[in-house]
Formats: C-alpha cells, structure tokens, sequence
C-alpha cells in the first residue's frame, strides 16, 4: 500500500507558508492514473512545496484502509490540510469530508484534485504530458489548501410543513406519507377533484387493480387525516423567504385564480395563521389567497398526453384514437368492443407516437407499450368473436416485469409488425376495392364495412408491404410535460430540453432539485408509470423528512461574502445573482443583516471586517446566506472587487494560478 | 401514398382463423430468434417463422408457393423442442397441411 512515503524531514518546511501542514496523496488508482501519470515522480516534485509535510502515493486512496492510515498521518503529524489527487471531485469529496472529519480536521481543510479524468484519462497517448501536468494540478492543490480555513455548515431551522402541489397519485401518496410522519401538508390541486390521470383509469397493470379504486381509497385516508389540508381548484402563486422556512401563496377558486394575484402579501399585511405544526387547519379553506409556511416544497404536477397534429398517423379521421381515448372507451363497459355503434373486428396500434422523435421529444414514454399491450390484452378477452389486434412497432420496451404481459399477448394472438423508422405506417379512410367498405365473403368479414386502412412495411415478413382494413387505429401516444410557465417562474425549477424538471443527479439524487428544499416527483420529472411514479413521490418524503423532522438542516458554507468596508452598494451583484441572494442593508445594520437567520453559525471572512465608524451611514450588500449557492456568479461583476467566495477566495485562486505555472517535472517512467 | 396502391398484400384476418383455431395455431408467440431454422435436419428452404406470418397475416398466396417445403418436414419436432417461445412448430404445420389437403387438394 505505501509505495512511497516522503515524510518532510525539514521541521521548518512550512515556514513560508504561514505553518501549514500539509498532506498530500497521489493516487494511482489501480492503473487508472499510474499506467500513464508516473505518481512517484508526481510525489517527487512536490513533496518539497511550502508546507507539505508528508507525500505519498496509493494504490487507491478511497479504501478504507488507505482513508485510515491518512487519519493517521492528521493525527500523528499534527496535519492542517489534506490533498487528494485522485478522481472527480463529484466522486469522492463527500468520502474524504468525512474521513477528515473522523481524523478531527475540518473537512473544508481538504483539497480534491482530479488527475484521472481531466488528466490520465485523456492524455494516455502522453505519459510525460500526462505526469507534468498531474504535477502542477496538485501544486495548485498544496497552493489552495495552504489557504484554506476551516468553515462550518450554515445551520437553517426548518419548519415541519410541506406544500405538495399536485394531487395525483404521486403527489396524493407523499401527501399521505408526509402526514404519517408527523408533518403538516398542504396539498394544493389545480382541478377541482384530487386523483389526476389515475382517477381516470379503470383496470391498470400490474395488479389488476382498479385506478378510480385506489384514489377513491387514497383520497379517504387523505381526507381523514388530520394532518393534511387539501386545496382544490387552487394553485400555487408565490414563494418567498428562505430555505427552511418558505412562504408558500397559494390562490384557492378558480375566479381568483384568473385575476393577477399578489407574488407576495403587501408589507404589514397579517398573514393568515394557517400553518401551525401539528394543528393543521380542518375542512374546505374560503376562496381567495392565503399563505403558508413550509420547510420543503414537493411538486407533482404530472404530464400532459401527447397531442398528434391533424393528420399525423391519421389522427382527425373518425376511428383514429389517441391511447388516453382508446382507454376510455374499453373502460367505458364491460362487454365486447364497439365504436360508433359498431362491434370493432379489427384494432391496429401505432407506437411510439410523440415520443422517440428525430426531432422533438427524443424520449422514450415509457409507458405506453405495456399500456397498450394491457388495454389489448383486455379487449381480447371480451368478445366471443375474435379481434384482430395487430401492433405496428418500432421497438416494444415491455421492461423488467411487465414482459410477461407481452409474452401473454403474443401467445394470445396479438400480432406484432415492425416498421421501419424512415417508412412510418399511412392511416386513410377506407374506400370500395383497397379492403375497405366490405371484405370477400370467404374471410367471413361479409357486410363487415372497415372505416380505416393501414399501409405499413413489415420487417418481420420479408419488409411486405401489407394492407389492413381496420376498425380502429389506436395511436400509442406518449407524455409530454404539462405547461407549467407560472409555477416555474415562482419556484425557478429548472427545466430540461425537453421540457420535464430537471433532479440535480438522475441516479444519486433523484428528487432533489438545485432548489434548496424543493423536490421533484412523478412523471413531472420525466416519463413514468404510476408504481414509479408513487416512488418517487415517496422518496420525495423521505428527503423532505431528511431536512424537516430534526429541526435543522446544514448547508454547505461555500458561498459569497462581502468585505462591507470596499463595498459601494451598486446593485450588479443582486442583477448577476440567480437567486435574489444580495441585499442591500446599511453598513451598520450588516451584522443585523446577516443575523437575522436564526441559528446561523457566523463563521464567514467578514466576520473581522467591521470598524467602530458608527456615523458611517453608507448603503452596503450583504449576502444571505441560506439563499446562496456559492455559484460565483456575482464575484467577477463587482467594480470594487468586494466578495470574495469562501473555498474560491481570490487569493486561493491566484495561489493556484501560480502553482500550475511552475516549471513541469520530468518524467522517468 | 393512398391506401391500396404500390401492390401492398391485403391483410386477412380469417385466414388463420381458418387454418386452426388461434389457441393450437399459436405462432403469434414467435419472437424471430431463428432457432427452429438451425436446428432443422431438412434444411426446409422457407423459415417456418416467415411461413407462420404468411398465415397469420391471411397471405394464402405467399403460403400456397411454399407447398412443396410444407410437405416436405418430417414433423420429427426437433424445432419445436428448442423453441423458447412454446410454438407448437410441427402442429402447426399439421394444421396447415389439414387446410392445403381440403382447399387445394380437395381431399
């Protein structure tokens, strides 16, 4: 494990750089680095840098035992500062916060330099490039820790309420699961009953089960609970305030609702006292605009159906039906199949309709196929007399459990015909002598007259083209995210190119949104059936509980600070901030300012910034901290050079500017 | 492109239904993997899978040119052992020979 340890034999070696000491580990990987970044002569040249105290390299930094012998060396060598040169710091920077942590150093005091992706990785076809540039990576690692200093977590007390806006099935169940936690919900709908899609749905896979049922049932033990006010035909109108404690308008009545409401009640205006914890309000809120306190805000607002153009596939001709129709009308009775007072013989799906576009939505719905495999393996089971159901696909994605339901198809008659991408199937209206109107006699369709023909190509039989009268073409469309403008101006939620919300990582935070306290959940996020749906509503529980049922939630100290003695109040860095975070106090009143979050711990650089000068009566910014995200954005605007960012001060950065410019080390691999 | 032009095949229905009824003539479960055209001893020219389309999709003309590969198969069943998807390959091609025998042959 230690292939090479370089312990500062020089006690004095961090002398001129203000007495840091400073550990500095190489890591190789496994190959991924040292097979083309020679870490030996990485460690050589820079174990003699101001202030490193011990180099090494490692074969992977991140083991435990490699993490333990490195809270060692903190705690033996008495070290103050911590370089990684490893991988990605959105890999590992959590890992060795907390290593640094257990070895009782603050982990601000740690330094991640990424020599595998933005170095080994891609420079494999130059080992001497690669190790220079590795070499004066870290160098300008050691240059960042020797100015580092520790920092703590902005500590933000939360209020235990959450507004859930949405009121189908995934918004419905995190509601219900909020409240058995012991928080108070506010569960806002637009339309004027709770339930969405699924209260339109009759029987849905995979249980059988009936959607009207499993809102209905929803709805009772929503409604029966004490801790959840439901607002209906109601929509969500302002935010203001700060994580942890957001002031949620909501306008109730659709009347209301049309008038340009407030974004924020008129200073002086007494709020209405809706929201008191464990004392939620009972029973249906009065028409107008009220607002409320909530620690996390959860958005369920769902999709909308994708909508064909006149003509697309057909779509405008009577028997030409979008899936959300086709589901109403098999819902619609029990008995065999009929359409305009007609028994339906044949059925022809379409798929992938509105989604996977070359160009427009690019996604996969997800849903649809099983859906329609569902809905036809339903009509097939109805009628005595058989129905031809024949699915022209592209790709049937029937994933994880849902195969078996297009096995059953399969074996149940359902006739699969794969098109081509760049020949996609025609719908006309049937005429006398192309199949339509009647069929010979001798297929026992006699007197059957067919509203529709299907041109297509199937790969599947030597690419024929085939023709097929039918009574109904069910067009399999997929989802498209709802139009959400006002909400998104009010939340700034961020928004996807393809217009669904955007988590901050789909696989490691997935409900999470940039917005402190503001989670994303159900198919407004993208694509989703009703279990996925449901899930993610109720990790979205889990994370709103995660900040609301201690009190308190910390938030990383990286942010902004103003020096308020350089200060002019000038206003460009409130215009350059994204999130309102400046704002402009007297000088005086700074400190004030600043403390006015509750339980905030002050550890910021301004803290020792503030003369005695009383008269002084300037305009000054000061940063808040629980609405900073540390972006940066406003430090390069400011005429007088002002804010510094904590973790990114200028003079760290210059410090780094200056260890990449060294001389680059030679390499003897 | 209107309906109808270019020679498209008009899709039947009832053929298959004709053939046999749709629970023994289960070819629809067929997922074109190929296996039965390995395994083949006879080495039939038509892919039984494409033959079963012909049938399912009502296209008695393209069925009717393969008379002579249909009653060339031993029904030895080797393709219907090895098929993943349960078609019942050998009986299929029983009920296909039962309809050629009565409408083609008169028997």
């Amino acid at each position: 494990m230690n292939d090479q340890i370089v312990t500062g034999s020089d006690p004095g070696a961090g002398a001129d750089a203000g007495g840091r000491r400073i550990g500095v580990y190489v890591c190789q990987c496994g190959g991924n680095i040292s097979d083309y970044v020679s870490v030996d002569d990485v460690v050589a040249a820079v174990k003699d840098e101001p202030g490193v105290v011990v180099a090494r390299t490692a074969m992977f930094t991140c083991s435990d035992a490699t993490q333990q012998e490195i809270i060692n060396d903190i705690q033996d060598q008495g070290l103050d500062g911590i370089v990684v040169a490893s991988c990605s710091p959105k890999l590992h920077t959590f890992t060795f916060r907390e290593m640094s942590k257990r070895a009782g150093l603050n982990p601000y005091e740690y330094t991640q330099v990424n020599i595998r992706e933005q170095c080994s990785w891609t420079h494999t076809d130059d080992k001497a490039g690669a190790t220079g540039k590795a070499a004066r990576l870290v160098r300008a690692g050691i240059a960042r820790t020797s100015l580092t200093e520790p920092l703590e977590p902005i500590v933000v007390e939360t209020v235990p309420n959450v507004v859930v806006i949405g009121g189908g099935i995934a918004g419905m169940r995190a509601a219900l699961g909020l409240a058995e936690i012991g928080l108070a919900v506010f569960l806002v709908e637009k339309e004027a009953e709770l339930g969405g899609w699924a209260a339109g749905f009759a029987e849905m896979y995979p249980h059988g089960r009936d959607g009207r049922d499993l809102v209905t049932r929803l709805e009772e033990r929503i409604r029966r609970h004490p801790g959840i006010t439901v607002f209906t035909d109601a929509e969500v109108v302002g935010k203001s305030g700060s994580f942890g404690k957001y002031e949620v308008g909501i306008q109730v009545g659709r009347e209301q609702a049309e008038a340009p409401a407030p974004k924020t009640q008129p200073p002086g205006t007494p709020k209405p006292e809706i929201s008191r914890p464990g004392m939620p309000q009972l029973g249906t809120p009065e028409p107008g605009a009220i607002t409320v306190k909530a620690g996390s805000i959860v958005v369920a607002t769902g999709f909308d159906s994708y909508e064909p153009q006149e003509g697309e596939f057909g779509y405008g001709l009577d028997g030409v039906l979008t899936l959300p129709e086709f589901k109403r009308l098999v819902d619609s009775s029990d008995g065999p199949l009929a359409y305009g007072g007609r028994p339906v013989r044949t059925i022809v799906y379409i798929y992938c309709v509105g989604s996977r576009q070359a160009e427009g939505n690019e996604y996969c719905s997800r849903y649809c196929c099983t859906a329609a495999i569902h809905s036809s393996l339903q009509v097939a089971t109805r009628d005595a007399a058989p129905v031809s159901r024949y699915h022209l696909y592209r790709d049937i994605r029937s994933y994880g459990r849902y195969e078996p339901l297009y096995n059953e198809s399969r074996e149940k008659g359902d006739l699969y015909l794969r098109f081509p991408d760049e020949e996609p199937p025609v719908v006309a209206q049937a005429s006398s002598g192309d199949g339509g109107g009647a069929t010979t006699a001798k297929d026992g369709d006699a007197g059957h007259g067919y509203r529709l023909t299907v041109t297509t190509r199937d790969l599947l039989t030597d690419g024929a083209e085939l023709l097929i009268p039918a009574d109904l073409v069910v067009l399999v469309t997929g989802m498209v995210p709802r139009e959400n403008d006002d909400l998104v101006k009010v939340l700034k939620l961020p928004v996807g190119n393809d217009g669904f919300f955007n988590e901050i990582h789909p696989k490691l935070r997935p409900v999470e949104t940039v917005v402190d306290g503001v989670f994303i959940c159900g198919a407004c996020q993208g694509p989703k059936n009703s279990t996925e749906a449901v899930a993610s509503g109720l990790a979205a529980v889990t994370q709103s509980a995660s900040i609301l049922k201690r009190g308190y939630a910390e938030l990383d100290p990286l942010i902004a600070v103003v020096d308020p003695d350089t200060c002019e109040w000038c206003g460009l860095c409130l215009e350059a901030c994204p999130y309102e975070a400046p704002r402009r106090v007297e000088q005086d009143q700074e400190a004030a300012g600043g403390a006015d979050q509750e339980g905030v711990d002050h550890r910021g650089a301004d803290a020792d910034h503030r003369g005695a000068d009383t008269d002084h009566r300037k305009m000054v910014a000061v940063i808040d901290r629980v609405a900073c995200k540390g972006c940066g954005g406003c430090v390069p605007v400011c005429p007088r050079n002002a804010i510094d960012l904590l973790g990114y001060t200028d003079a760290q950065m210059r410090a780094m500017i200056d260890g990449l410019l060294q001389e680059p080390t030679p390499c003897r691999m | 492109m209107s309906a109808g032009v270019n020679g498209a095949t008009l899709v039947r229905p009832a053929l298959a239904g004709r053939v046999g009824a749709l629970e023994e003539f289960n070819a629809s479960a067929c997922m074109n993997c190929g296996v039965c055209t390995a395994v083949c001893p006879m080495g039939i020219e038509v892919l039984p899978r494409r033959l079963f389309r012909y049938v399912l999709l009502g296209m008695e003309d393209q069925v009717l040119e393969q008379i002579e590969s249909i009653y060339s198969c031993l029904l030895c069943k080797m393709c219907e052992v090895n098929c993943p998807a349960g078609v019942h390959i050998a009986e299929n091609v029983r009920s296909l020979r039962h309809h050629i025998n009565r409408t083609v042959f008169g028997l």
